[in-house]
């Protein structure tokens, strides 16, 4: 017979099959230290390209083309979306999520539900928003390479949120020893 | 306290070299923005030490304050802009690779430094840990 996985837990919404790599008790700050270098190398991807596009300058040897395209406003709409995202997602109270019906009513165990969903859907559309760019704004156009640079940083900003966003999320998820006995 | 001293004397000549660094990126190229670079690394440690005491004072070890996660999530972030700063100016042709690799060095030296420093003259308040 087949029994239920023991921490199988129908009122979770979330349950993440990753392994469980054991840093022992640093596992929370190496992953907070992680995920917050993960959020400033996905800015800097993307300050990268604008930093660039600002100071694009025509070829030396044919002075009078200019450069064709440039990271404009929207460029950033993607960037901020993820963002906004992936700050909501971090102001939820995790223990609200997993619904336990001891303290506050369901009603608020609904709304935090929802707005996690609000804030994963801005993440996913911010990826998406990054890749139609990338598509529509620079590869059908066939800029030369130095220009399609522009929308593959904004692709690599918005995935490199994501992974910030998720490491954190199992960083600070991950139960610590007095946590474990307690449930135990 | 003389193995102290040295390690004061050491630590003190790594952060002038350091600085010696950064301030010759800036000032051979008469380009002084990478004078942020030490600005960043000086400001690094702030967080942590800013949100260290707002969680755990209390007897609740076993719930990590959001704001001790806050403070390391800014510190990596500040550190990671430490060193991200240079190679977009260098990317964009705003400094030379020359200046680049000397403020990142300077950077890690100042930044190392510190980090030294504080593992080094760690007070040992917590006896009843």
């Amino acid at each position: 017979m087949s029994l239920p996985r023991s921490d199988y837990d129908p009122r979770r919404v979330c349950l993440n099959p990753f392994p469980d790599v054991n840093f022992g008790k640093h596992r929370r700050t190496i992953g907070i230290y992680l995920a917050g270098a993960l959020f400033a190398l996905a800015n800097w991807t993307f300050l990268d390209a604008a930093i660039l596009s600002a100071h694009a300058h025509s070829p030396y040897d044919e002075p009078q083309i200019p450069p064709p395209v440039h990271v404009a406003f929207v460029d950033w709409i993607p960037g901020f979306c993820s963002l906004f995202g992936m700050l909501i997602i971090n102001l939820i109270d995790k223990d609200r999520i997993r619904g336990d019906e001891g303290f506050g009513d369901s009603n608020a165990v609904w709304r935090a539900r929802l707005f996690l969903f609000i804030g994963f859907a801005l993440m996913a559309g911010g990826l998406a928003g990054s890749i139609s760019l990338l598509v529509l704004k620079y590869v059908i156009k066939d800029y030369p390479e130095e220009f399609t640079y522009y929308g593959y940083a904004n692709v690599s900003q918005n995935v490199a949120l994501m992974l910030s966003a998720v490491v954190l999320w199992i960083a600070q998820s991950a139960q610590s020893e007095f946590d474990y006995n307690l449930t135990l | 306290m003389a193995a102290g001293v040295k390690t004061v004397i050491l630590l003190s000549f790594v952060l002038a070299l350091g600085f010696l660094l950064i301030i010759l990126s800036c000032a051979l190229w008469a380009n002084w923005l990478p004078l942020l670079v030490a600005l960043t690394f000086v400001l690094a440690p702030l967080p942590n030490a800013l949100f260290a005491h707002c969680g755990g004072d209390e007897f609740s070890s076993y719930e990590n304050s959001g704001a001790i996660d806050l403070g390391r999530f800014i510190t990596a972030t500040i550190v990671i802009t430490g060193f991200a700063f240079p190679i977009v100016l260098t990317h964009s042709e705003v400094i030379t690779p020359t200046a680049c690799a000397m403020s990142i060095v300077g950077g890690g030296l100042v930044y190392g430094t510190i980090l030294a420093y504080s593992a080094a003259f760690k007070q040992d308040s917590s006896d009843f840990d």
